[in-house]
């Protein structure tokens, strides 16, 4: 099977689409991001990693939920695909692989 | 609060189009929540940062193309089915507009066919751009009937003549026999070069060689298969009016049907030559010449000029060229220049068709304009619904196309139809060949044309339209286009006036030509040939037939006296040497004015003793300027002689000619046919002395006779053709614009029928209602009626004056026409508004 690979900031907005749930668009997730992780996030560079997902086929979407601040406009919601938490599953199996097999003393040293 | 405008402009000039929508709805809502958080200001700034963000090449990529449909067959295919579904709605319409186009392309179709057949001919020889015809001008009068040594004299004196080849005017319709198996076929003597000039395909045999020899003959494809059947042909021989024999040299291919000269056989020149042919004087004979390759005809002609002069004393004329493929044309010369021809009638009824098909196109603009309110709310809500307007344009003009489809499929099935009865009619043999691309890509052509054209404007002005104010109903009182059908219908009605002054006039004009008193008596005239044993008994011939009671008298000609083209030089005493005295003439026998019911104002008819005196006409005395003609000598074909008789002028040639000087001169030498006077009445009896003498004198031909009248009409076998199908055309035109009218008629009735039901509840009168419905159609066919007149007048004057004797156009024509029209117009009307008058206001009230 191909190895799946997701960029850092993918496997970000991913995670977060993911928390989400069904909410998921380009405000919230930026919003989410900035308040999970502290920093600021272009709102362009979540749109390209959004789309770029799609494109890689671990995110779906559709269009809906216009409002008027929206000035009428409709959301682009995203939800995740079963190949993107295939993806998001493996990418965490392979850091609890990573994690698991830490020398316990530098472990100690990281603080835990 | 909004967002900067300014950067959302610059977010539709960057992001892709299909992004657009989310990427701008996102950037709106972020920007309200970072106004409520942090200010106006600020929440400009950072909409400022996001937008300018999006300037990246991911924001600006378009959706890749796999996704996009570039022809969006499911809605042409919905446009296929609306077309279809209004077409269901209104048959009457439908058919209006299919009857419609559909006679008008196969209208158009025939004329096209007949307008290529007639750039045909005469083309497809090799060396075609190098064969010239030679004509001689003195500045005023050219004629293409020349003297014979011309031919030789252009060949040795101009280098850049490189084949000439003259060959007499007339025909020569012989016996051929070979073996058991004969008939008459005619031929050509021609000169030498004859086969150089015209390389007509070769079967067997050389031409080229065969016609040098004064024993070979040259005979097509059809002599070879009657008298040979399938076997060699060349070597064998062919016996020629029972006369001489000859060996057949070659065989070509058939001569084309649209060729200008036309042959079965052909022998050489110096067969059939007499002395007379061989002087400068006498003319009777066409010439054609090959040029050398690089010789231009300017240069050709330079040359020619002074030529004439060298061999006879005092020419003014010279030579002039024209190009073999131009002559069928271009025929017509005023002042030694051409000046058209022919193709004045193939221009003429190329925009005839061209303006049927107009007229079709036009019934369709009309109808769809007229029906534009219905369709208005159908493209109202296309357009909310999101239809750009050039989807509406292509939706009409699918809708056209597949109308004008239909029609063409219709009118190819026309057209077939109606070839086998065009075919005699315009004296060809056209056909459609549905192997050549030109014949499908014409076809396509014509539909694509007509699809344009009849689409254009319902496409335009339907997909124009605000579809607020359409579904408002705003339209419904006020059709579209009102004035722009008037238009329309005005110029469909001109045309048919155009074109039923055109009817009237020819006809008449035809009618003058057939009736009026051309001097001679050509009823009850027959003509035979005179040929093998007749030639030497023609005396004893003339002598049984007029014991006959059924025979009034007959009498011998050189030719037919309907076209006398040859002409002769004329002297006599006191003539001022400087006067040109060519003369038209003709050899006759005896009882020649008896024969021919011409009035002889003073003196007698020929005798068998007037060896060389002459008959003259009124013309002739004229140019004399004889106080007393009778005994008065000239000079002439048969030397110096007296004049014995003057004939009242009569017609020597079509009505285009006027009627020149003529002598005749008795010459029994030169006879060709006998001419017959039978008594009225007793033609079948006639007929049948004649045949038993000519079976007794002359058993070896085949007897056939003809009758002179019908010669006579030949003369006018163009102007016979222009009055058959102007009258074809004019009724198809008129008919065309009826169904168009009938049409509109239709509508406005029904879209007025509201308007009449209050109307007769208030009291109106039929009549009132009728008056009321044509009034506004008739008013147009007045407006036409005054266009199309001074036009009709100008064309047809024009044509007029190509005839010498003509009709004189009066008023009472176009007041005919206008009110044929206006009758025509009314009865087409009528029909509706009789119907929309008489219905009960009850029932066209009570849905309200």
């Amino acid at each position: 099977m191909k190895r799946a690979f997701l960029g850092e900031f993918e496997e970000v907005v991913l995670l977060t689409v993911a928390v989400l749930d069904e909410s998921a668009y380009g405000v919230t997730v930026t919003q989410e991001i900035e308040q999970k992780t502290g920093r600021a996030v272009g709102f362009s560079t979540v749109h390209t990693t959004l789309q770029r997902l799609e494109e890689k086929g671990y995110l779906s979407s559709r269009m809906s939920g216009a409002t008027a601040e929206r000035g009428g406009r409709r959301k682009r919601f995203f939800t995740v695909t079963t190949a993107g938490r295939k993806a998001l599953v493996e990418v965490k199996h392979i850091r609890e692989q990573l994690w698991g097999a830490l020398p316990p003393q530098t472990l100690q040293l990281m603080g835990n | 609060m909004t967002p900067p405008r300014l950067a959302d402009r610059l977010l539709h000039l960057f992001c892709a189009p299909d992004r657009l929508e989310e990427v701008q709805g996102d950037l709106h809502e972020e920007f309200q929540y970072q106004f409520r958080r942090v200010g106006a200001r600020r929440a400009r700034w950072r909409y400022w940062r996001d937008v300018l963000g999006f300037i990246r090449p991911f924001a600006s990529r378009r959706k890749s193309k796999e996704y996009q449909k570039i022809i969006p067959f499911d809605m042409i295919q919905n446009y296929f089915k609306i077309a279809w579904r209004s077409l269901q709605r209104n048959r009457l319409l439908g058919f209006i507009n299919v009857a419609g186009l559909s006679l008008g392309m196969a209208c158009s179709l025939l004329i096209g066919l007949w307008v290529w057949d007639e750039f045909q001919v005469d083309k497809g020889l090799p060396d075609g751009d190098r064969l010239y015809l030679v004509r001689l001008t003195d500045g005023a009068y050219t004629s293409d009937i020349l003297p014979g040594p011309l031919a030789e004299a252009l060949k040795k004196d101009v280098p850049e003549v490189d084949k000439a080849t003259k060959f007499t005017v007339w025909s020569n319709d012989f016996l051929l026999r070979a073996g058991n198996r004969f008939g008459k076929k005619v031929g050509l003597y021609a000169s030498a070069d004859f086969f150089d000039v015209f390389q007509y395909p070769v079967l067997q045999g050389n031409p080229g060689l065969a016609i040098q020899s004064p024993n070979a003959i040259v005979i097509t494809r059809n002599v070879a298969q009657a008298f040979f059947g399938n076997s060699q042909a060349v070597g064998k021989t062919i016996q020629l009016n029972n006369e001489k024999y000859y060996r057949v040299g070659a065989v070509i291919e058939n001569v084309p049907q649209n060729s200008s000269v036309q042959f079965d056989w052909i022998v050489n020149f110096s067969e059939a030559e007499e002395g007379w042919m061989k002087t400068w004087n006498n003319n009777a004979f066409r010439t054609y010449v090959k040029l050398k390759n690089g010789s231009t005809q300017a240069g050709a002609e330079a040359r020619m000029a002074g030529l004439l002069p060298r061999y006879q004393t005092g020419a003014t004329a010279k030579p002039i060229l024209q190009r073999l493929g131009d002559v069928y044309l271009y025929g017509e010369y005023t002042n030694g220049k051409p000046t058209g021809g022919r193709i004045e009638y193939v221009r003429t009824f190329s925009l005839i068709a061209l303006l049927i098909l107009l007229v079709a196109c036009v019934n369709f603009m009309n109808l769809a304009t007229a029906r534009s309110s219905l369709r208005a709310k159908e493209v109202g809500i296309r357009k909310v619904v999101g239809a750009r307007r050039l989807s509406l344009i292509g939706q009409f003009m699918s809708e056209s196309l597949l109308l004008n489809v239909f029609s063409a499929g219709l009118a190819v099935g026309l057209v077939q139809l109606m070839l086998p009865y065009v075919n005699p009619l315009v004296d060809k043999q056209l056909a459609i060949d549905f192997t050549a691309p030109l014949a499908w890509g014409s076809l396509l052509a014509l539909i694509g044309v007509t699809s344009v054209i009849a689409g254009s404007y319902p496409a335009l002005v339907l997909s124009v339209m605000q579809p607020a104010r359409v579904l408002k109903g705003a339209l419904s009182s006020t059709p579209t286009g009102a004035g722009f059908r008037k238009t329309l219908v005005v110029f469909q009605f001109s045309l048919s006036i155009f074109l039923i002054v055109g009817m009237l006039i020819i006809g008449r004009q035809m009618h003058y030509i057939r009736t009026k008193q051309l001097g001679l008596n050509r009823q009850d005239l027959l003509h035979v040939a005179v040929e093998g044993n007749l030639r030497p008994r023609m005396e004893a011939f003339r002598q049984e037939l007029q014991r006959s009671d059924a025979i009034q008298a007959v009498t011998t000609t050189g030719e037919l006296p309907i076209r006398i083209g040859s002409t002769g030089s004329l002297d006599w005493p006191g003539k001022d040497p400087k006067t040109d005295a060519s003369v038209s003439t003709m050899k006759v026998g005896v009882d020649f004015t008896k024969t021919l019911g011409i009035n002889l104002l003073a003196g007698r008819d020929f005798t068998a003793a007037d060896t060389s005196n002459y008959l003259v006409n009124e013309s002739a005395v004229k140019m004399m300027k004889l106080e007393n003609p009778i005994g008065a000598e000239v000079t002439f074909q048969r030397g110096k002689g007296r004049i014995i008789g003057v004939m009242q002028d009569f017609h020597l040639s079509s009505f285009h000619e006027p009627i020149r000087p003529l002598v005749l001169s008795n010459y029994p030498k030169w006879t060709n046919y006998f001419l017959i006077k039978t008594q009225p009445g007793k033609t079948e009896e006639a007929i049948q002395v004649i045949e038993q003498t000519a079976r007794q004198l002359n058993p070896g031909y085949p007897f056939d006779y003809h009758f002179v009248d019908e010669e006579y009409e030949k003369l006018y076998r163009s102007e016979t053709l222009v009055n058959t199908l102007i009258n074809y055309f004019g009724i198809l035109a008129i008919f065309i614009s009826c169904l168009g009218l009938f049409g509109l008629a239709t509508f406005t009735a029904e879209q007025r029928t509201k308007e009449i039901g209050v109307r007769k509840v208030l009291g109106a009168s039929v009549g009132g209602i009728l008056v009321l419905l044509s009034k506004d159609f008739l008013k147009l066919v007045f407006v036409a009626i005054l266009l199309a007149s001074p036009v009709a007048w100008w064309a047809m004057h024009r044509w007029l004056q190509s005839f010498t004797y003509r009709i004189d156009i009066e008023w009472w024509m176009f007041a005919l026409a206008g009110l044929l029209a206006v009758a025509i117009a009314l009865l087409t009307v009528s029909f509706q508004s009789i119907k929309a008058a008489l219905m009960n206001p009850v029932r066209s009230l009570r849905s309200e």
